[in-house]
């Protein structure tokens, strides 16, 4: 029972996760591969604050979420200017550069990670209150998004997104609307990882590696990019897949490569066979 | 004098180390050039060069020269599918560029995955002996390996320059680069010469590996973070720019290396990131020398302007 429990709270987060992602990738249609490093800017700054400035927990998460909206402007600011594809060479220099920062600061806890983070619910009931929270965030941001895509500010990102010429031509800031859904996406990721340094006290910094990015990338491509709810449902499905592998039994490094190939190639499969994903808006290349 | 020898030994030990990287930036950047896409498929690429000659050398016991030629058989296969089977379905559907960008990622990710499960996450060398014999010049070291490196390097950018400026299919990747429907109309086939393209790449990658296999131990995660330099010389050296491409990998090589002299080594491979920042951030469009002298000359004049104002 604790273990379905704590794959709630996995799942919660990973829907956090992909939604925040196809908010940037699917309605935005700006190419990043940093998110898990927002994620872990929120997962640390939580850690750490839990940790030396005894704070509450709710504002130790949303700090967690604002540094995270900081740095994202940090990176898209500069490389949006130029275009969309310097997002992504930024994003990826981004990620493996910060992941370099974390293991070489004693600090953050180097190489070996973060430990000692203090807990903060005690008792039986710790992982079903964590995953209430982490399910209840889950759909608290599935909703916010589609609150923010099926109204005015919605229409106007779509608009940008399949036309930026013409939307420039009729007065619009398109870099101004990139810039802030990329603040918000990331936001909300630095939320789920506050929330996930909480429930597991301990960061180490090869959670968000590479790795993890083939992984949201496929929940959202494989749900679909540019639906609500797709990346929800293919979070769920993508996080059961890896425990049905786990009877082969394998060495803890090569679990990784395997679940890892099995996501890419569930995003190759997807990219040729159904671009829409499961539950996607079909006429998306 | 002891600290200038051991500067000039900083600077000969990057200028060889920096082949390897140098040859990387060339493929990546003649990709970008013709066939218009940031391949990040290459790292995935580079890793099967990598494993089809350490299998070839180490398990099968076959020699060196065979093992290379395996290596660039299967690299120059892994391209040429990407290209029908992945780029080209996506040119005639009309994809966004987002979609390129996930397929030759996704891609990379898979085939290091792929040969992690096949031959391991621990990083292993081409050849058991990595260390080369060294000779002494003046009072720098020069290792053979050292020696092998630059040596391939100016080949090989001799051969594409060559290749390039006196060959019908060199002078069709630049038609091809310039306006691919453009030079569709005059006859040249754009496929073929993306393929041509692809070809002349898998050997650069091809010899990137072995050299750089030859001198340190390699996993298949690895060669993602040896394209991210790449891209910054890239990036560094104008986009498209194939042999502005090459300067820029040899002079951030170097300046990384002398990094070890004003920070800690462990912060070397941060310097990389920082330069990939600056140049986003002030040199989008390449390191430009003719900017630079238009830059000397419009501060010139305003200094000129401002005396006279006074």
């Amino acid at each position: 029972m604790e273990y379905i429990v704590s794959l709630l709270v996995l799942a919660g987060l990973y829907v956090i996760l992909s939604s925040s992602f196809n908010l940037i990738i699917g309605y935005c249609g700006l190419m990043s591969v940093a998110h898990p490093i927002f994620f872990a800017f929120g997962a640390y700054t939580a850690g750490l604050l839990a940790i030396h400035a005894d704070i509450n927990p709710v504002l130790a998460v949303l700090a967690g979420g604002l540094v995270a909206v900081v740095m994202s402007t940090m990176i898209s600011l500069p490389s949006l200017r130029i275009s969309g594809d310097y997002l992504m060479i930024t994003s990826i220099g981004f990620q493996l550069a910060f992941l370099e920062v974390i293991k070489n600061i004693d600090a953050v806890g180097g190489g070996s990670g973060l430990s000692n983070i203090p807990n903060t619910i005690s008792g039986d009931g710790r992982s079903a209150t964590f995953a209430v929270l982490a399910c209840g965030t889950a759909l608290l941001v599935v909703l916010l998004i589609r609150w923010l895509v099926n109204g005015p500010y919605g229409r106007v990102i779509t608009a940008m997104r399949d036309d930026e010429l013409a939307f420039a031509a009729i007065g619009r800031n398109a870099m101004r609307i990139k810039v802030s859904i990329f603040a918000i996406g990331s936001g909300i990721a630095g939320i789920a990882g506050g929330i996930y340094a909480y429930y597991y006290q301990y960061l180490t910094p090869e959670k968000f590696a590479v790795h993890e990015t083939t992984a949201i990338l496929t929940m959202v491509v494989v749900g679909g990019m540019g639906s609500v709810w797709g990346p929800a449902v293919g979070a769920v499905l993508l996080l059961a897949l890896p425990q049905l592998i786990t009877f082969v039994n394998l060495p803890e490094g090569l679990m990784a490569s395997l679940q890892s190939m099995i996501f890419s190639s569930l995003v190759l499969l997807f990219l040729f066979l159904r671009p829409q994903g499961l539950f996607g808006p079909t006429k998306r290349g | 004098m002891g600290e200038a020898s051991v500067v000039v030994q900083i600077c000969w030990t990057a200028l060889s180390t920096a082949i390897p990287m140098i040859l990387f930036a060339v493929a990546f950047s003649l990709v970008l050039k013709v066939v218009k896409i940031w391949n990040f498929a290459q790292a995935g690429f580079m890793a099967v060069a990598f494993y089809a000659m350490y299998a070839t050398y180490n398990l099968l016991q076959w020699p060196m020269w065979l093992a290379v030629l395996i290596g660039l058989a299967l690299t120059l296969i892994a391209s040429l599918t990407l290209e029908p089977f992945g780029l080209d379905v996506l040119r005639r559907r009309k994809s966004p560029h987002l979609t390129y960008f996930i397929l030759t990622l996704v891609m990379s990710l898979f085939l290091a995955a792929f040969l992690s499960m096949l031959f391991g996450t621990e990083p292993v060398p081409l050849t058991p002996e990595i260390m080369s014999p060294v000779k002494i010049v003046g009072s720098i070291v020069m290792s053979h390996w050292d020696l092998r490196a630059i040596a391939v390097g100016v080949v090989l950018l001799l051969l594409l320059h060559q290749f390039i400026i006196r060959t019908r299919d060199g002078q069709y990747m630049l038609a091809v680069a310039d306006n691919a429907e453009l030079a569709e109309l005059y006859g040249i086939s754009a496929k073929r010469t993306r393929i041509v393209t692809f070809f002349a790449a898998s050997i650069f990658i091809t010899a990137g590996m072995w050299l750089a296999g030859t001198r340190g131990a390699i996993n298949a995660h690895m060669p993602l973070q040896m394209l991210i330099f790449a891209v910054v010389a890239t990036l560094l050296g104008g986009t498209g720019g194939i042999f502005t491409s090459a300067l820029a990998a040899a002079i951030l090589s170097l300046i990384q290396a002398l990094s070890v002299l004003v920070i800690p080594s462990q912060w070397q491979g941060f310097v990389l990131y920082v330069f990939l920042f600056v140049t986003i951030l002030f040199f989008p469009k390449g390191f430009n020398v003719r900017n630079l002298k238009l830059a000397a000359i419009l501060g010139k004049s305003a200094r000129v302007m401002r005396a006279g104002q006074g």
